[in-house]
């Protein structure tokens, strides 16, 4: 069941103990995030639910614009204006982050929740060297001096594979590569021992040779330390190869939770489906047209009363309950969570 | 970067070249006879053109260029014939008025723009920003010397807070003794403290006055430049790490702000020069400015030239500070940089 080029990944999703007994490390409830711009109220993250446990790697898929990123960013209170969180819960070990002000949340930031950005050619100040920036991350959550803050850089340098960081760490981000720069960043996130790491498409901005080699280093890094990871992304291969569980997104819903095995084995949603098809496997792709799903996103400024996906959608199209009511997330027999009138995993569970 | 200095220091020269050939023959072709407003009405056509002879007006223009960049290369500005004086004394004297006048509004403009800006851009309100561009656009829009003329009518001789048009000092203060020719600055030093405070209530409102323009045109660019950098990745990078809006605001964001702030604060001294002219002129202010627009009135060349020459001398020596400091502070363009 190979859909995707396989990438040489030494931490595979497989043989992981996820623990699901405690409680979740994050936990999120009806998650809402608004923009509110002159062309009307852009609903980018809808009613968003998921919990998140220790050790645990968890992609979230989507097309551009299926509000990925805006829900990355309303996890730690980071939406760019416009924006605001405008309902439900983001809960860090039981303490609620939604509605706390720049003091608390900023105490929350780096030392609890880690995050790595999709472009790191922008992601450093071009002014201060690596190790001004490194040790200011580090001394902005622990109580040691700055000679102690840059050895502990340096160590983290080391660990992410920088050579030489005693001499690196004095040299600014433009004498860096992209990869590398990457690599600074991942040092960052995880510089205070953050219980969660959420990397927001890490690699997209990357040469193609340097992402594997910087997934290897975020999931390796994460399962040495036991932090639990969110990976966003839209690149399939990713999570097939790196994560536990998958939720699907769409239209700023989840539209599909499962675990990754059930997800890539037998997708429950027809937007997984038609994600998953449009994978190439270039072991048996053949020349000519690319895969693609037909139409386009719908407009995030209108809620439409029905089901998103109803105007591409190769089995609910003709509907009229696809068109005019909501679907709301069930729980299908194989465990997977569908927003979806008439999905199924076994034959006969349709509604 | 010992090329890039000797480049920028030839482009330099030839900027002061440029400029003294540009004075010179601009000033020679304005209407009206230099000779006749020295010797007054009544003098006889006679007496004019034996005037006329005595100062080389009957030259063709390269003698009469020749003969200026001459005595120029000897240290020697010419002579005013209105004021009787040589152009050297006449500067000496007046500079330190014009000096102490410039480098005070100046200060206050940067001063003023940052922290103008710095409210605005980081208040989560509307309407420090809205007032800070309503000020900049009247700032900009009004010509300095009207400013002036109003400011003299209402501060200083309708509610007295400000002294009239009288100068630097009140008459009958005691002049400080001459080290800077600044009068505060040489006050200070000697420890006359009478003295400062009237030279610097004197010295107050002209500034702020020549200051309005620069201010107006500094605070919109820092502004600019602060919201700009404010939607920049690394902005939102060093809030996940866990820095609180004003640690960011300080180390990340207004770093970027004043580095742009450098070459556009070269660039204003052209305003500054030019907005003193008048003002100094309107607040009796014995600087530069006063004296060369009287000698534009009365056609003294060798005054206007040698100021115009001075302008584009120190214009050209700012900027390429100013290009130097930028160097020499922007990692990314600091020379010897792996």
């Amino acid at each position: 069941m190979s859909h995707t080029n396989a990438l040489p990944f030494s931490s595979r999703s497989m043989a992981r103990d996820v623990i699901t007994d405690q409680a979740p490390v994050l936990s999120v409830n009806g998650l809402t995030t608004n923009f509110d711009t002159a062309s009307g109220t852009v609903h980018a993250v809808r009613e968003v639910s998921f919990d998140l446990y220790k050790r645990q790697r968890l992609a979230i898929v989507g097309e551009s614009g299926s509000g990925k990123s805006a829900l990355a960013m309303s996890l730690v209170g980071l939406v760019p204006a416009p924006g605001r969180i405008v309902g439900g819960s983001v809960k860090l070990n039981g303490t609620e982050l939604v509605g706390l002000d720049d003091a608390g949340i900023s105490k929350i930031r780096g030392r609890d929740i880690g995050l790595v950005f999709q472009d790191p050619m922008a992601a450093l100040d071009p002014l201060k060297t690596i190790g001004t920036q490194f040790v200011e991350t580090i001394r902005v959550h622990q109580d040691v001096s700055a000679k102690v803050a840059r050895r502990m850089a340096c160590e983290l340098l080391a660990e992410v594979g920088v050579n030489d960081p005693e001499r690196r760490i004095a040299d600014y981000p433009h004498q860096y590569s992209g990869g590398m720069r990457q690599r600074v960043l991942i040092a960052m996130a995880i510089a205070n021992d953050p219980a969660v790491v959420i990397a927001d498409e890490p690699t997209t901005a990357l040469d193609v040779t340097t992402q594997a080699q910087v997934l290897d280093l975020l999931a390796k890094i994460c399962d040495e330390r036991g932090n639990a990871l969110v990976m966003i992304t839209h690149n399939l291969g990713i999570v097939e190869e790196l994560c536990d569980s998958v939720n699907v997104m769409y239209a700023g819903r989840f539209v599909e939770s499962s675990s990754t095995r059930s997800l890539f084995g037998s997708p429950a949603h027809p937007y997984s489906k038609a994600l998953l098809d449009c994978v190439i496997d270039p072991a048996t792709a053949k020349r000519g047209a690319l895969p693609a799903i037909p139409g386009s996103p719908p407009d995030l400024s209108v809620d439409e009363p029905g089901c998103p996906f109803v105007s591409r959608c190769p089995i609910g199209r003709d509907e009229l309950r696809c068109a005019t009511e909501r679907p709301e997330a069930r729980a299908l027999a194989g465990g997977a969570v569908v927003r979806c009138h008439f999905a199924s995993d076994t034959p006969g569970d349709a509604a | 970067m010992i090329n890039t200095i000797f480049k920028r220091l030839g482009v330099a020269l030839a900027t002061v070249f440029g400029a003294s050939i540009f004075a010179f023959i601009l000033l020679r072709k304005v209407p009206g006879d230099p000779a006749r407003a020295i010797a007054g009405d009544a003098a006889t056509d006679d007496a004019i053109a034996a005037l006329r002879k005595s100062m080389g007006l009957d030259d063709n223009l390269f003698v009469q260029y020749g003969n200026y960049m001459g005595s120029l290369l000897r240290g020697d500005f010419g002579f005013s014939y209105s004021t009787g004086n040589s152009v050297g004394s006449l500067l000496a004297q007046r500079l330190p008025a014009t000096v102490e006048l410039g480098l005070l509004s100046v200060i206050i403009a940067i001063v003023a723009a940052v922290l103008a800006a710095s409210i605005s851009v980081y208040s989560r309100r509307r309407w420090p920003d809205r007032l800070l561009r309503i000020a900049s656009s009247l700032a900009m829009g009004s010509p300095p010397f009207w400013i002036a003329l109003l400011a003299l009518l209402v501060l200083s001789i309708q509610l007295g807070i400000f002294p009239g048009p009288e100068g630097r000092l009140s008459p009958g203060t005691l002049r400080p003794p001459n080290v800077t020719g600044m009068f505060t600055v040489d006050a200070l030093l000697a420890g006359q403290w009478g003295t400062f405070v009237n030279a610097g209530w004197h010295l107050i409102l002209p500034a702020i006055i020549i200051a309005l323009g620069p201010f107006a045109f500094l605070s919109r660019l820092y502004r600019n430049q602060l919201r700009g950098t404010l939607r920049e990745t690394f902005v939102t990078v060093a809030q996940s790490h866990g820095l609180r809006r004003f640690p960011v605001y300080s180390r990340h964001v207004a770093p970027h702000g004043l580095l742009a702030l450098l070459p556009a604060a070269s660039l204003l001294f052209a305003d500054l020069l030019a907005g003193s002219l008048l003002v100094e002129k309107v607040f009796g202010w014995p600087g530069i400015g006063s004296m060369t627009a009287d000698a534009i009135i009365q056609k003294d060349f060798a005054v206007v030239q040698a100021v115009l020459l001075l302008a584009a001398i120190l214009y050209v020596v700012v900027s390429l500070a100013a290009d130097l400091i930028m160097t020499a502070a922007d990692p990314r363009t600091r020379v010897g940089a792996r």
